[in-house]
C-alpha cells in the first residue's frame, strides 16, 4: 500500500535517471581506478543514485507522512502513446535523417508531438502552454523576428493563466515589445532580428 | 596591516570609478526591484542578466551582478513589512514581527531599522572577507586534487544537510546534478557523453538553461498552478517616520550585532548564505531577547536580527566563492558561470592574478550597501507602488526576459528548448518536493569534481586511502561525516524540520 505519493513518484524518478547514465555509460570506456575512463564517474554517480532512489521508493509504503499517490493529474492513455511514440522516434533516429529534407520536417513534427503527449499526460494547462510558447520562440525568433515571436510568447503565456483580458495583453505587450527592442537591440546591441528575415 | 590598507585603497579606486559605480547602482537597484516583487529571484534576474554582462568588463560584471544578490536582501523585508509575503525566502521569518509593526502603525520603524541593520551587517560582512578573504587563499594555493575533491564533497553535503525537506532527497538531487554537469564532452578523452547525438549537447548543458529553466520557468508554472491565488493587500499606502526612534535603536542594537555576526559565519559555511542566516539567527534571537514575549506580536528585535543576517550572510557567502573556487549556494554558482563566461577560472588564484577584479568587487560590496541605505529609504514610495501590480501582468514580462536572456548567450534555439524541458523537470520537483538547490550545486560542481577525482587517483596510483590519509583532506571529509550523521539523528531533525517550518 503507497503511503506516500510524492515519495513514490520521486523515488520512480531518481532510479530512471540512475539506470538511464549507467545504461548509456555503457558506450564508453570505463577504464581503471588509476585512469578513470569517461565512463567511470558517471557509472558510480549513477549506481548511488539508483540506490538512494530506492530508499526513497521503499520509503514511500512505511512512510508517517500520507501524500496522495496522485500527485499529478495522470492521463495514462496519453503518457503510453507519447513514450511509445519518442522511442520510436529516437530508435528510427538514423532512418529519418537519411531521408533527406522533406521528411526531416515530419520528424520534428512528430518529436514535438511526443513532447506534447507526455506533457499533456500530467501537466495542468499553464505547463504544456508555456512550454510550447517558450521552445516557439526559441525556433521562430531569427525568421520572424523579435516583434512576432515576442507577441506570440506573451498572448500565448497570458492565455495559459488564470484570467485574460485581451485588452490589459494588448497593453502589456506593445510597451514590453518597446522596451525589449529598445534595451536589448538598440541598447546592448544583441544580434536579434526585429522584424521578419526569411531570407 | 598596511598591505590592507593597501588593498582596501586599489579596491575603493576601482569600485569609485563612474562607469563601476554607475554598475553597482543599477544592479543594488535591480536587485531591490526583483527583491520586492515575489516570484522572482535574484537566481533567475542573475540567469537572465548573464548576456548582458559579455558585453562589460569583467569587474563591472560581477559588480553589477553582487548588487543583484544583495539588494534582493533590502527589497525583500519592504515586502515582507508592508505585505505579508516574502518578497524573497529571505525575508520569511521577517513576516512575522515585521508585519505586526506595520499594522500598528509603525511600517515606518521596521523599514528603518532593517534598512539600517542591513548596513551595519555589510559593513561588518565587508571587513570579515578583507580580513579573511587572504589567508584563507593562502591556504587554498597548497590544495592538492585529493583536497579540492574532499572539499568539494564537503560543500554538496553541506548544501543537502542545510536544504529543507528529506536528506535523501536532497542528496539525490546532488547526485542527478552531477550527472548532468557531466553530458558533454569529457575532457580527458574527448569522448563526447550522453549528447544522444545532439551536435548542441557536446559543449555541454547550458548552466543558463537550467537556473533559468528551474527556478524562473517551473516557479511560473508553480506559482500560475496554485488555485488559491495569493492575495496582495498593501497594507501600509503612505509611510511616515522612517527613522526609528532613539528606543527602538537602544532596543535593538544587540540584535542587530548578534544578527551581523550569526550572518557572518553561517554565511562562509558551505551550503549557508542569506537564507539560513536570517532563519537562524530569529531562533537566537527569540531564545535569548529580553523581550521574547512579544515576539510574534511586533518586536522589533525580531525584524532587525534576521534582516542583519540575511544581509551579513549574502556578503560572507562570497568568502567560499573567491577564495576557494567552490559555490555555496545557486547564486554563487551563478557567479562561478558568469567568471566563467568572461574567462576567469574562479578559485584562490584569482587574488593574485586579478587583484583590481578582487578587491574593486570586495569594495563595491560597500559601496552598494551604502547606497542601498541612502537611496532605498527615499524609494519606498515607488516599491509600494509597484507591488500593486498584479502577477498576470508580471509573469508575461519575465517570460519574455527569461527567453531572451538565454536565447543571447549563444544565440542558439537549442538552449531555448533545453530552458523549456528544465522548466518541466523543475516543476515535476516542485511536486514532488524535491529541492532544486542542491542540483544546481552539483550541477555546476560535476566536472570541477570528476577532474579532481581522476587526478587524484592517478597520483595516489588508484589507492582511494588517499583521501582519509591526507590530513586537510581527511578532516574535511571528516566533518562530511559527521554533518551527514547528526542531521539524522533525531533531535536534531526534530528542530531542522521546525527551521524550515515556513508559516
Amino acid at each position: 500500500m503507497i503511503k506516500n505519493g510524492k515519495d513514490f513518484w520521486a523515488g520512480a524518478m531518481f532510479i530512471a535517471f540512475g539506470i538511464a547514465f549507467m545504461v548509456v555509460s555503457r558506450d564508453y570506456s570505463m577504464g581503471s581506478s588509476v585512469r578513470m575512463g569517461p565512463a567511470y564517474f558517471p557509472t558510480v554517480l549513477g549506481g548511488l543514485l539508483v540506490a538512494l532512489g530506492a530508499v526513497v521508493f521503499v520509503r514511500a509504503f512505511v512512510s508517517q507522512l500520507r501524500q496522495s499517490f496522485a500527485v499529478f493529474r495522470f492521463r495514462w492513455g496519453l503518457a503510453i502513446a507519447g513514450t511509445v511514440l519518442g522511442v520510436v522516434m529516437y530508435q528510427s533516429f538514423a532512418w529519418w535523417v537519411a531521408m533527406g529534407k522533406g521528411p526531416q520536417l515530419l520528424q520534428y513534427v512528430l518529436n514535438a508531438l511526443a513532447l506534447i503527449l507526455i506533457v499533456l499526460s500530467f501537466g495542468p494547462k499553464p505547463l504544456f502552454v508555456i512550454t510550447l510558447a517558450v521552445i516557439a520562440f526559441g525556433y521562430l525568433l531569427k525568421p520572424f523576428g523579435l516583434v512576432i515571436t515576442s507577441a506570440i510568447l506573451i498572448f500565448a503565456s497570458a492565455w495559459g493563466g488564470h484570467e485574460f483580458k485581451a485588452r490589459e495583453v494588448l497593453i502589456i505587450y506593445v510597451v514590453l515589445a518597446l522596451f525589449s527592442v529598445g534595451t536589448f537591440v538598440f541598447g546592448l546591441g544583441l544580434p536579434i532580428n526585429i522584424w521578419p528575415d526569411l531570407g | 596591516m598596511d598591505q590592507l590598507v593597501a588593498h582596501l585603497a586599489l579596491g575603493f579606486g576601482v569600485a569609485l570609478s563612474v562607469q563601476n559605480l554607475l554598475y553597482c547602482l543599477t544592479g543594488v537597484l535591480l536587485g531591490t526591484l526583483i527583491g520586492v516583487l515575489p516570484g522572482i529571484g535574484p537566481v533567475a534576474t542573475m540567469a537572465m542578466l548573464l548576456p548582458v554582462t559579455f558585453t562589460l568588463p569583467p569587474t563591472s560584471a560581477l559588480i553589477m551582478l553582487a548588487g543583484i544578490y544583495y539588494g534582493a536582501q533590502y527589497g525583500g523585508s519592504t515586502t515582507a513589512i508592508l505585505v505579508n509575503i516574502p518578497g524573497e525566502a529571505t525575508s520569511v521569518v521577517t513576516c512575522l514581527d515585521g508585519y505586526q509593526m506595520a499594522r500598528q502603525g509603525r511600517a515606518g520603524a521596521a523599514l528603518g531599522i532593517s534598512a539600517i541593520g542591513s548596513f551595519i551587517a555589510g559593513t561588518f560582512a565587508t571587513l570579515v572577507i578583507v580580513l579573511f578573504a587572504p589567508p584563507l587563499a593562502e591556504v587554498a594555493l597548497k590544495f592538492g586534487p585529493a583536497e579540492y575533491t574532499s572539499l568539494m564533497v564537503l560543500g554538496l553535503v553541506g548544501a543537502t544537510v542545510l536544504a529543507h525537506g528529506s536528506l535523501i532527497k536532497a542528496i539525490a538531487m546532488v547526485l542527478l546534478g552531477l550527472l548532468l554537469g557531466l553530458v558533454g564532452t569529457d575532457v580527458n578523452s574527448g569522448v563526447a557523453r550522453f549528447n544522444f547525438g545532439v551536435a548542441e549537447l557536446t559543449d555541454g548543458i547550458s548552466f543558463a538553461a537550467v537556473a533559468m529553466g528551474v527556478f524562473g520557468f517551473a516557479e511560473i508554472v508553480a506559482n500560475l498552478d496554485q488555485t488559491g491565488k495569493v492575495k496582495r493587500e498593501v497594507f501600509v499606502k503612505k509611510v511616515s517616520n522612517l527613522l526609528p526612534t532613539l528606543q527602538d535603536f537602544k532596543d535593538s542594537s544587540g540584535s542587530i550585532v548578534r544578527g551581523t555576526i550569526l550572518g557572518s559565519l553561517l554565511g562562509i559555511l558551505p551550503g549557508g548564505g542569506a537564507l539560513l542566516s536570517s532563519f537562524a539567527a530569529y531562533t537566537l534571537e527569540k531564545k535569548v531577547s529580553w523581550n521574547s514575549a512579544n515576539f510574534g506580536k511586533g518586536a522589533i528585535q525580531g525584524v532587525a536580527a534576521p534582516e542583519s543576517a540575511n544581509n551579513a550572510g549574502a556578503q560572507t557567502s562570497f568568502i567560499p566563492l573567491l577564495t576557494l573556487g567552490i559555490p555555496s549556494n545557486p547564486v554563487m554558482a551563478l557567479m562561478i558561470g558568469a567568471m566563467m563566461i568572461q574567462g576567469i577560472a574562479p578559485g584562490p588564484q584569482v587574488m593574485n592574478e586579478r587583484p583590481q577584479l578582487f578587491w574593486g568587487m570586495i569594495a563595491s560590496m560597500w559601496v552598494g550597501n551604502l547606497m542601498l541605505v541612502i537611496l532605498n529609504l527615499p524609494l519606498i514610495g515607488i516599491w509600494i507602488k509597484l507591488l500593486t501590480i498584479p502577477y498576470r501582468i508580471l509573469y508575461p514580462a519575465i517570460l519574455l526576459f527569461c527567453c531572451i536572456g538565454v536565447y543571447s548567450v549563444q544565440n542558439s534555439p537549442f538552449d531555448v528548448l533545453l530552458t523549456a524541458l528544465f522548466g518541466i523537470v523543475g516543476y515535476v520537483f516542485v511536486k514532488l518536493e524535491c529541492e532544486p538547490a542542491p542540483l544546481i550545486l552539483g550541477f555546476i560542481l560535476g566536472p570541477l569534481m570528476e577532474e579532481n577525482l581522476r587526478r587524484a587517483m592517478l597520483l595516489s596510483r588508484g589507492n582511494p586511502m588517499t583521501f582519509i590519509e591526507r590530513p586537510i583532506s581527511g578532516a574535511m571529509l571528516a566533518v562530511a561525516a559527521f554533518l551527514l550523521l547528526i542531521t539524522m539523528a533525531p533531535a536534531v531533525r526534530k528542530t531542522r524540520e521546525e527551521a524550515f517550518v515556513e508559516d
